[in-house]
């Protein structure tokens, strides 16, 4: 333990962070895996928070039962917009999803009764139920890591297996895909909504944290910026969310930091130089570091034993 | 690569560092040396237009801290960009909270973000103070929030000032009425018949817009149709721009009343240039805090205090923008309260400062206007002045007018 070695603002920034994981989660699905670009994964997210805040407003219902509604609900949405927008592709299909983005927060301005318009919808601080001895970010803390650490775990599963490699095989070549007799289409809307479910349960858990709920609250470049967390985490990679989860949170507010006047140039910056070391990801820099390093040191002198009796054997 | 054990690891490294907590004693932010505060402010993002206000209050600070600060004290002031996402807003206003251990959050900017951070820094009891948004809620909601203090005269009061105006000196007045279709536009309209009391019936239409509109055309053509010689736009700047030109191009002439979000000289420039200068000229707002580029506005000396001030510490700073001078005025109001707390201010002491302030010396206000609140009057300002658009610029006429308290 190292006792004042974190605040409880780092703590609370751990929870953006878990939050922004279980964003990337499921845009990792559907970018990493599938290969649908989405500009839109925010609009996912503004799904799930105002689903929490309508029914906890509503009805009263304790906000805890809602994440799992605010998931289905997005992940119904995320499916049924499927339809229409995997007739485009590509750069068209990533325009399609911007739109979302764009249109969905002002949409909730459209019903004030049901949304609170424009001043949106304030919910009760957040509080550890049962009577658990939490403080409320410890609580949110292990809301969110718990809730994190099950959905990956889950899509791990999920994506090692038939359907990742389905997922896949549609995104390296939907047409070879197609002729083993696989349903391309259905394959991406489910990864669509797969992708939206994450984002609607991330959206669920923004809620709850900060207790309220405005359109502001969402912006287009909340998406804009979860693409960004994904392909810098490294897209298609395990840990890659995780990275991104890092880099969403923490890079802007540092960039900010740095410097007061420009922090879009210095996150740019940052941006630029992490592209060009990495440019398939913090995840997979990691990987070929390791790699790098491990046949310095360690496999060098074992490669000239292991080459000995191979070449026995040739002989 | 176990990819499991990693999170896991990651996970439970976080919980341990996070099951910390460090003790307080005294009061936070204050040090025998310095008193540390700070604020959200969107410098970045759609809001980025209000910077000013942040930039133009730590010029200020700094120009205190160089002449003794208070009581011997520095102010120490953390201005944090949030780009108006209250998503944002709230996980900064933990940071000042709970890692810089900030006296107080002054001056907040916008009513969403604050609306936002009102339960956490209430629960916490943080005062959330001078916050720069017009809403009447933060003035009217306080025994319910206790640390949370307004600052600017509020929508409805701004209304008020327009429905006595028209009633003293506009006794013809048929008024139509565009508002955005929010808590913002139904203050104004509130205000407005407050203000007209028994003459509510000069208004012949009201229209509504959703904020989601791409723009108000069948609105303005409506009001006109209504035979309207006076038209209020309780609109903010895009949609007022828009009006304005629309209704000169529908031939449509009447007195336009433009709510204050809306009412300067840069904006209505562009209706005027994207119509005609007769399209503004003559227009009514009001105003409550000095335009630098208004000698009128001002009492004697400040523009030249402001503008020192603003070339010592904000070079970079455009000094023709009036959110500077409106930055200073919330800066100097929290000086003034921080004094009145006394020698060892603790939050409480500040907030009982704030609810007892009865003062006329601000210099970035216009002149003669009071400071003044008690413990059951939550509005610090009540007073503006009436200005009418002519040749390019609004020009103060008039005096200063106030929005009585028995209303409030």
């Amino acid at each position: 333990m190292l006792p004042g070695a974190i605040s409880g603002y780092r703590c609370f920034q751990l929870v953006y962070v878990g939050i922004f994981f279980v964003a990337l989660i499921g845009l990792n699905v559907l970018t990493g895996h599938s290969g649908q670009i989405s500009l839109g994964h925010g609009a996912w997210m503004a799904v799930g928070a105002y689903t929490t805040a309508i029914v906890v407003s509503h009805t009263g219902v304790h906000e805890l039962w809602t994440i799992p509604l605010a998931g289905l609900v997005a992940g119904v949405a995320g499916y049924v917009f499927g339809f229409p927008a995997l007739r485009l592709e590509g750069v068209y299909l990533a325009l399609a999803t911007f739109a979302v983005a764009i249109a969905l927060p002002s949409l909730a301005k459209r019903f004030p009764d049901l949304t609170g318009g424009g001043t949106g919808i304030s919910l009760d601080q957040p509080k550890a139920p049962f009577g658990l001895p939490l403080s409320p970010t410890h609580w949110l803390y292990a809301l969110t890591w718990t809730i994190a650490v099950v959905l990956f775990a889950g899509s791990w599963f999920l994506l090692r297996g038939r359907f990742g490699r389905t997922l896949r095989a549609v995104r390296d070549s939907e047409v070879a895909a197609a002729s083993i007799g696989i349903d391309a289409a259905a394959y991406k809307r489910l990864a669509f909504g797969i992708s939206a479910f994450h984002g609607g349960v991330a959206g669920a858990l923004m809620a709850i944290a900060i207790a309220y709920v405005n359109p502001d609250t969402f912006p287009p470049t909340l998406s804009i910026l979860l693409l960004t967390g994904a392909v810098v985490g490294g897209l298609g990679s395990v840990v890659g969310p995780l990275v991104g989860a890092l880099f969403v949170e923490f890079v802007p507010l540092w960039a900010q930091d740095v410097s007061k006047d420009a922090p879009s140039v210095v996150y740019g910056l940052i941006l630029v130089i992490v592209m060009l070391v990495a440019p398939a990801g913090v995840v997979d820099l990691a990987r070929r570091i390791g790699t790098f390093v491990a046949n310095r040191l360690t496999l060098r002198p074992e490669r000239s034993s292991e080459q000995t009796p191979s070449l026995k054997e040739a002989s | 690569m176990n990819a499991r054990k990693l999170v896991l690891v990651f996970a439970l490294l976080g919980l341990a560092l996070c099951t910390t907590t460090t003790a307080a004693t005294g009061t936070p932010g204050v040090t025998a040396k310095s008193i540390t505060i700070g604020g959200t402010f969107p410098f970045s993002g759609p809001a980025s237009l209000y910077a000013g206000i942040g930039a133009g209050a730590a010029a200020y600070y700094q120009y205190v801290n160089d002449h003794g600060g208070v009581n011997g004290r520095k102010i120490d002031y953390i201005a944090l960009d949030d780009g108006y996402n209250p998503a944002q807003t709230v996980q900064l206003t933990h940071r000042l909270v709970e890692q810089e251990r900030v006296f107080a959050v002054v001056g907040s900017l916008g009513t969403e973000p604050n609306l936002a951070t009102r339960p956490y820094l209430n629960e916490q009891k943080v005062p959330q103070i001078l916050v720069a948004t017009g809403a009447s809620v933060w003035g009217t909601e306080y025994k319910r929030y206790p640390w949370t203090i307004g600052w600017q005269p509020n929508y409805i009061a701004e209304g008020y000032i327009y429905g006595r105006f028209i009633v003293d000196k506009v006794p013809q007045a048929k008024i139509g009425i565009l508002f955005q279709n929010d808590a913002y536009g139904h203050d104004y309209i509130d205000g407005l018949k407050s203000g007209l009391g028994v003459q509510q019936r000069k208004i012949v239409a009201q229209e509504g817009y959703e904020v989601t509109a791409s723009d108000v055309a069948s609105q303005v053509a409506k009001l006109k149709a209504s035979g309207a010689n006076t038209f209020f736009v309780a609109a903010t700047p895009t949609f007022a721009v828009q009006a304005v030109a629309l209704a000169y191009k529908l031939g449509w002439h009447p007195t336009i009343f433009m709510n204050s979000v809306a009412a300067t000289n840069t904006l209505m420039g562009l209706a005027a240039k994207s119509s005609s200068p007769d399209a503004v000229d003559g227009m009514i707002s009001v105003r409550y805090w000095m335009d630098p580029s208004e000698p009128k506005f001002a009492k004697a000396g400040s523009i030249d205090l402001y503008k020192s001030v603003l070339a010592k510490y904000a070079p970079k700073a455009n000094p023709n923008d009036a959110f500077n001078a409106y930055g200073m005025a919330q800066a100097w109001t929290f000086v003034y309260a921080l004094k009145q707390a006394g020698k060892n201010p603790t939050r409480a002491g500040l907030m009982k400062a704030l609810l007892h302030m009865d003062t006329k010396d601000n210099p970035f206000l216009l002149p003669g206007m009071r400071l003044f609140t008690t413990p059951s009057d939550h509005f610090p300002l009540n007073q503006a002045v009436l200005i009418r658009y002519r040749d390019g610029s609004f020009r103060p006429f008039g005096h200063l007018l106030t929005y009585p308290r028995a209303k409030r």
